[in-house]
């Protein structure tokens, strides 16, 4: 077996096509939805999964299929990073014995949220693979170095998890669904674990190592943002995800990381102390990928926009250089070719379109 | 006395194991030797969680990939707690002894875990629950029945939970492998596999090497301590 | 049946716009599955459908200014709701036919004089409009239309609550053929 497994070759049966990023920044319609001044009877007055939202059925339905090939790559995430490294001290290829045995037991809580989310689909409705499957959560399981992962997974996905199973749990509870808000209260229960393992492995493994540590936290600021879809995560009661701080600092956070995610502790300083390299570079990834996902946000060619920081996620996340480049251009082509069918559409149906 | 005061001339003498008691001090293995299997099972219990770790992403079957991971914790859990064993048994650097029986044993690891293509489902479970689980079952069983049940306790009580888990998760992989073997060329493909495995365990002669499940000249200490 | 004569007649039909920037669909096969749909349900009304590609979500609505045989029906649907969920930006017939065909069967139901009191479609209640669905996809299922029903019995409990009766009252509703509106909205 290989010792590091690529996102494309993912095994699913017939029932599930993929996606991902680059396919998912090609919707037109995504860019212009955002720019559009919402009516109070859009979905874009509120993204909160409420009962009173019109499509509040199928915004369920369809965020349940999400949670659970999130969870079917969850649970593929933790048992590559059990498999691909070796036990050791931490440093190089290896990680302790201990995070082997944690990964380990989150393939076993993950295995569980699928079964659980299969049970809950098939209650609300939905087909197996009915909608399309975005493997950006494996693909922030596939860094070569562990602590990365960590970051992008444990700390900043199943962080959102957290939201997530929140909003669901409390959509379930207004509703009276009897089921929806038992189960994912239950998964909610794990997602903290899964945090908080990964909170501590992250201080534990990089105390002595202050640029991996800082790499791995600039990584899950950039998956944190990849998934605050319009902007709309953050505090306030009409945001799509509250951020449920109570259980973000139950997961090992501190009240200065529930606000600004800041370096932590020991482990961390310990395992990167000679290799600052490496924590800037973690650090780096987590912050393309969090600002990656921020739409509604910067799109365009700076440095902050969405392309350059795809371009720098690949570089972070182990894209051979030819490939950055080709996708790239690929990716500002597509840009062009958007913002271009955008204005002809406009000039077609007029200033009200 | 009648009033259900105790009498303080009452002998509270026992012996020290009751009667139905029967367990008794003798056993195969001495601290050493037993540390050297711990270590054996150690090693090939982490090999076996990180090869259906690894495999969960690799498996297309939906109720296949889901017992994988639960099945992962398992033996992580069976390889925490040998770990946890090894210090107790005057080894304080457990990585020393957390090493394959011998070179037929890495190379029987190797095999079983080549197979990675989404379309070797088949083989991939032949290799865990009709070759290597079979052989843990054997393995500890022998451990278990052969150990002193007084000075070596820790060890049987942690096989005899292993043991539950390798009776069921052999039983689910089972189920999967019938469920999935349905045609001729499963049933040839099913066997050639095993056969392959099974020879290298043949050379290995076991978790623990040659004396993993005891040989005909192995005999228990006759007789009381 | 010969070939032209299994050809249903779109002639009455007419999809807005006639070519799509931000979606790959066909205007020429949207219109062919709501002629086939009206041609089951006896409707010989003109009938306009407007797709918003600029969206990528799923509102559905309809409305037909009178209640004649030869008024003319409007069908809106975001692009969401005729879209391939698999294939995002692709166009699916089975999706557009349920979608498209709930509508009609609305549209259908106003033509009768029972239903002069019905609100407008923005202007339903979310029971109304739940209540109407299930009516609708009821139908739609013993039309042949591919109609999941245990979507349709989730959206009926989250607007009227998870117990027994409501059960009983959406199999009612999905069985029936000759509600008026009055027994929908009850």
């Amino acid at each position: 077996m290989r010792q590091f497994f690529p996102v494309e070759d993912l095994a699913r049966d017939e029932r599930f096509v993929q996606t991902n990023m680059a396919e998912r920044m090609k919707d037109g319609r995504t860019a212009i939805d955002v720019e559009k001044t919402s009516s109070a009877k859009s979905r874009g007055a509120t993204k909160r999964l409420t009962p009173e939202r019109h499509d509040a059925s199928d915004a369920a339905r369809g965020l349940m299929h999400g949670i659970m090939v999130g969870e079917i790559q969850a649970l593929e995430g933790a048992g590559r990073t059990a498999h691909d490294f070796a036990a050791g001290d931490g440093t190089n290829d290896t990680v302790p014995f201990e995070l082997k045995l944690d990964m380990a037991r989150q393939a076993w809580d993950e295995a569980r949220h699928v079964e659980i989310s299969a049970k809950l689909s098939d209650w609300m409705g939905t087909e197996l693979g009915e909608f399309a499957e975005n493997t950006v959560l494996f693909e922030a399981a596939c860094s070569n170095d562990p602590i990365l992962r960590l970051a992008g997974v444990n700390r900043a996905l199943e962080g959102l998890a957290i939201d997530v199973f929140t909003q669901m749990k409390e959509f379930g509870d207004v509703a009276g669904d009897p089921f929806l808000e038992f189960c994912e209260d239950w998964m909610l229960a794990d997602e903290v674990t899964h945090v908080k393992m990964g909170s501590d492995w992250l201080r534990k493994v990089t105390a002595n190592d202050p640029e991996r540590r800082t790499k791995a936290l600039e990584f899950q600021q950039v998956v944190d943002k990849l998934f605050s879809f319009g902007g709309a995560r953050g505090e306030s009661a009409d945001s799509s995800f509250s951020l449920a701080k109570r259980f973000r600092e139950l997961a090992g956070f501190t009240d200065d990381e529930v606000t600004h995610v800041k370096m932590g502790s020991d482990w961390l300083r310990k395992v990167t102390a000679n290799d600052p390299e490496r924590r800037t570079k973690a650090l780096e990834f987590q912050q393309v990928v969090d600002k990656l996902f921020s739409f509604g946000g910067a799109r365009g060619e700076s440095a902050d926009s969405s392309f350059s920081l795809a371009k720098r996620f690949r570089e972070l996340a182990g894209f051979t250089d030819d490939e950055v480049e080709t996708i790239s251009q690929m990716d500002a082509e597509a840009l062009e070719e958007r913002k271009e069918a955008v204005r002809k559409y406009r000039e077609r149906v007029g200033a009200d379109a | 006395m009648g009033n259900g005061a105790v009498d303080a001339h009452e002998s509270t003498a026992r012996a020290p194991f009751a009667p139905w008691d029967r367990r008794d001090i003798p056993g195969s293995f001495s601290v050493d030797e037993t540390a050297r299997r711990v270590g054996n099972y150690k090693w090939t219990e982490m090999k076996l969680f990180e090869a259906l770790g690894g495999w969960v992403a690799t498996v297309p079957e939906l109720d296949v990939k889901m017992r994988l991971g639960t099945h992962c914790y398992h033996h992580a859990w069976h390889a925490d707690l040998w770990h946890k064993r090894l210090p107790e048994l005057r080894e304080m650097k457990p990585e020393r002894l957390t090493v394959p029986a011998n070179e037929a044993m890495e190379r029987f690891i190797a095999a079983m875990t080549e197979p990675e293509a989404p379309e070797l489902t088949i083989e991939k479970l032949v290799g865990v629950y009709r070759v290597l689980i079979p052989r843990f079952i054997a393995a500890y069983t022998y451990h278990r029945n052969n150990t002193s049940e007084i000075t070596d306790a820790p060890t049987i009580r942690s096989i005899n939970f292993i043991l539950q888990d390798e009776f069921d998760d052999w039983r689910d992989g089972e189920m999967l492998l019938q469920s999935m073997i349905t045609t001729p060329d499963h049933v040839r493909r099913a066997a050639e596999h095993q056969e392959r495995l099974e020879a290298i365990m043949v050379e290995a002669g076991g978790i623990t090497g040659p004396d993993s499940i005891g040989t005909a000249e192995t005999t228990s200490t006759e007789g009381g301590a | 049946m010969s070939d032209a004569a299994a050809q249903v007649s779109t002639a009455k039909v007419t999809v807005s716009p006639d070519e799509f920037t931000f979606v790959k669909y066909d205007s020429a096969e949207i219109a062919t599955i709501v002629a086939e749909l009206a041609e089951q349900l006896e409707l010989a009304n003109p009938i306009k459908v407007i797709v918003d590609e600029t969206t990528p979500l799923a509102k559905v609505s309809e409305e037909i200014d009178a209640a004649s045989s030869d008024a003319t029906i409007t069908l809106h649907a975001e692009s969401g709701a005729l879209e391939d969920r698999k294939h995002p930006m692709s166009f699916s017939a089975d999706v557009a036919r349920e979608s498209l065909g709930r509508i009609l069967l609305r549209a259908h139901d106003r033509m009768r004089s029972d239903f002069a009191d019905a609100p407008a479609d923005l202007d339903l209640t979310l029971e109304q409009n739940a209540a109407w669905d299930t009516y609708c996809a009821g139908r739609l299922a013993r039309m042949g239309v591919r109609v999941n029903q245990q979507r349709w019995r989730y959206n009926h409990r989250n607007r009227f609550g998870f117990h027994d009766d409501v059960d009983a009252h959406f199999n009612q509703l999905w069985a029936a053929d000759d509600l008026s509106w009055s027994a929908i909205s009850r």
